[in-house]
């Protein structure tokens, strides 16, 4: 038993060692989907925050320290997203990043919110990283949540502008979208650009959430209906089917979808994919050289280049990682109320251009870029012949959505 | 009209694709009286196998093969794995395949990654059979169609004409009196669980082309899939093709509805009212296509627990 024993006192004596040698460092917690069916695009996320936190510790960390990652497993729900950010508070985490699915956003907002009423002084931050439905900025909008992804009326804008410009849209736009939080924004966003689309919402469609096998009976639908465009917020399963159903069917629409770029789409979708438009934060083959460089990092560290919700949760980070340049530690530790408030100001240049955090409702300002499905791209997507043929980038006011009267924002004095 | 032929193929299609699925699924509860929950998997690992052999074999084959596979491995999980957990009961057989299906759905992501894989139907058999009102209809429907017919045909006439589907029908009837008269019951039984899982695989095979080949396959068709033994009967081939086929056509049907209650408060001149409650009231029929199986089992729960066709008790 013995030399057990003064192992394991040896290990204690370093432990608080290391703890007394140096103050706690900087926490980083990602709570997201990491497991299950959805895990595919919480890893995405997490790629995003392992990448900035690199990038802060090779330009000096913070405080003179490195700064951590810890994460953690929601297991794809809420409950599992509350127990675990319980585990991150108490682990010492500061600031929280997620974002797969809008519901968990929700729920990590919603407790941040209350946790940090009920302790003063020991605040945490939560950054949204693509929870995009609208309450989040709006009657659920508070202090110490900030999202740094678009949201739906400023997909659906940069979409109707370019796919109007192009003179694809038509007169005739189908919605169909999924019945949830998101969904319903992204419907209520196509209604809305039908004044400066030019179009007429011939019908709207809300179905179940991925819970769908066979989608020819909406297919058959939007025929009747005459469409010529059908816009959709629908993502994984539900686009995918969506569009192999209506190339099945043999059905001449063209398709608006934000979630296009998605892995595994274009392959599986194959040819049926050519055509099709989407709304994205960033397209690989954006020429400047700002866009290259992050292009050449992202693609050397994790072994592709930054695709899908990838480089909205890195340049989301990036911003919090220039909001920290500029916050000094208090006694050795990150005042969170500080970097919450020096984020509302902050600036960056994100390879499509400026980006910013908007006081008002802590909705990120960013540029969008518009892109069509084509063989014609520079990078290809998923081992196939096609990928994103950049269109159009716009700057972040030329798409911004107003503040929404509902948010009433509570600052601490 | 046109839309409610296509809607009624469509739907009958879908319902058949179902059938395929649970046909094994309800052949081996039916049998064994194991619920097995991995049942779903092996339509996934169907359309896994499949995708994989397309390159080497060429679809027909991969088809072909594919199911015999999973055939295979479902073999080897009734004799090493179920056979063992059998004479400690119902609820560890049922505990083992739930196990065995988190454990087949990671396998896959390790080895085929996360997203959806590329396994598309062949460009020889894409191409449309006929149209019907400005639509194409499939041929690759109608194969999947045809495919689930000529299953349902095979598996009833080897279960009531031949002299295989006595020994089974015998072997679950009055086990140890098949096992005294000198046929190996185990080994009927291994049988019946690799013809259940190769027919699953069948299904992931054929369907995994026209859907997509994910991860999440057999969680999605899974839970249907359940629905479909349950309305039909557990243990009742004909209940379970009954079941798919109204569970599919019900489906593709009310996509197309958009009525909602308050229509019917409509003809009482309450329509205003039931719009400013909201909420259900509100609440259109196409929105809630995918919860109406659910609805459905429910309702056959409440006044007919044994299903449409199965035996009471």
């Amino acid at each position: 038993m013995k030399p057990y024993r003064q192992i394991a006192g040896g290990l204690v004596a370093m432990y608080l060692g290391t703890g007394m040698a140096l103050a706690a460092p900087l926490k980083f917690g990602i709570i997201d989907t990491l497991s299950g069916p959805q895990s595919s695009t919480g890893q995405l996320y997490r790629n995003a925050m392992r990448f900035v936190v690199d990038h802060i510790n090779s330009n000096g960390g913070w405080n003179g320290e490195p700064v951590q990652l810890l994460e953690y497993d929601n297991q794809g729900g809420p409950a599992g997203a509350a127990d675990k950010l319980k585990a991150a508070i108490s682990d010492g985490v500061q600031i929280v990043g997620q974002g797969a699915s809008s519901a968990i956003s929700a729920q990590i907002s919603e407790d941040v919110r209350k946790y940090n009423m009920r302790n003063p002084g020991k605040e945490v931050v939560f950054i949204n990283m693509g929870g995009d439905a609208l309450e989040l900025t709006g009657e659920k909008c508070h202090f110490h949540h900030f999202r740094v992804s678009g949201n739906a009326p400023v997909k659906i804008k940069a979409m109707v502008l370019t796919m109007k410009e192009e003179g694809v849209l038509g007169t005739k736009v189908y919605s169909i979208n999924q019945n949830y939080s998101w969904g319903q924004d992204m419907e209520q966003a196509i209604v809305d650009a039908a004044s400066f689309g030019g179009y007429a919402v011939v019908e709207k469609t809300l179905h179940d959430t991925n819970k769908i096998q066979d989608f020819s009976p909406y297919v058959a639908k939007i025929a009747a209906s005459k469409a010529e465009t059908v816009m959709t917020g629908n993502w994984s399963n539900d686009l995918l089917l969506l569009m192999k159903a209506s190339k099945a069917a043999g059905l001449k629409v063209r398709f608006g979808a934000v979630f296009l770029d998605q892995p595994g789409n274009i392959a599986n979708a194959g040819e049926v994919a050519l055509g099709h438009y989407i709304a994205h934060t960033f397209n690989a083959e954006h020429a400047s050289p700002e866009s290259e460089k992050f292009v050449k990092d992202f693609t050397a560290k994790m072994g592709h280049f930054p695709q899908f919700i990838e480089p909205q949760g890195t340049w989301g980070m990036m911003l919090v990682a220039e909001a920290l340049k500029n916050v000094k530690a208090e006694k050795g530790v990150l005042n969170v109320n500080t970097l919450a408030k020096t984020l509302e100001t902050t600036k960056i240049k994100s390879p499509l251009g400026e980006m910013s955090m908007r006081a008002a409702d802590h909705q990120a300002q960013l540029p969008f870029a518009v892109s069509v499905v084509s063989k014609a791209a520079k990078y290809k997507q998923d081992g196939t012949d096609m990928g994103f043929k950049l269109l159009k980038v716009y700057r972040a006011e030329e798409i911004a959505s107003p503040v929404q009267a509902s948010c009433r924002m509570q600052r601490p004095n | 009209m046109d839309w409610l032929l296509v809607s009624v193929m469509n739907g009958v299609v879908y319902g058949l694709l179902l059938f395929m699925v649970s046909a094994g699924l309800t052949l081996i509860f039916g049998m064994m009286g194991v619920l097995n929950f991995a049942h779903a998997s092996f339509y996934m690992l169907g359309a896994y196998f499949a995708f994989s052999l397309q390159a080497r074999i060429g679809f027909w084959g991969a088809i072909l093969v594919a199911p015999i596979i999973v055939g295979a491995v479902g073999v080897v999980v009734e004799r090493y794995f179920l056979r063992r957990v059998h004479q400690y009961g119902h609820a560890h057989e049922l505990l083992l395949t739930f196990g065995l299906s988190f454990m087949i759905a990671e396998l896959v992501k390790l080895f085929y990654g996360n997203y959806p894989v590329n396994y598309r139907i062949p460009g020889s058999l894409d191409f449309a059979a006929f149209a019907v009102g400005g639509l194409d209809y499939p041929a690759y429907r109608v194969l999947m169609g045809g495919v689930a017919m000529a299953m349902f045909v095979l598996i009833y006439l080897l279960l009531t004409r031949t002299r295989v589907g006595i020994i089974v029908r015998s072997a679950i009837y009055k086990p140890r009196m098949a096992e005294a008269l000198g046929h190996n019951v185990p080994l009927v039984f291994m049988g019946v669980f690799g013809v259940g899982a190769a027919l699953a695989g069948l299904a992931g095979a054929v369907a995994g082309a026209f859907y997509t080949t994910n991860p999440n396959m057999a969680l999605e068709l899974g839970v249907m899939v359940f629905v479909v033994v349950v309305v039909g009967g557990l243990g009742s081939l004909g209940g379970a093709m009954l079941a798919s086929i109204l569970i599919g056509t019900i489906t593709s049907l009310s996509v197309g509805i958009d009525a909602s209650l308050s229509d019917l408060f409509a003809l009482f001149g309450a329509r205003q009212w039931a719009e400013g409650v909201g909420g259900l009231l509100t609440l259109k029929v196409s929105s809630t296509a995918g919860t109406i199986p659910f609805a459905l089992m429910l309702l056959i729960l409440l006044v007919r627990p044994h299903g449409l066709l199965g035996e009471k008790g």
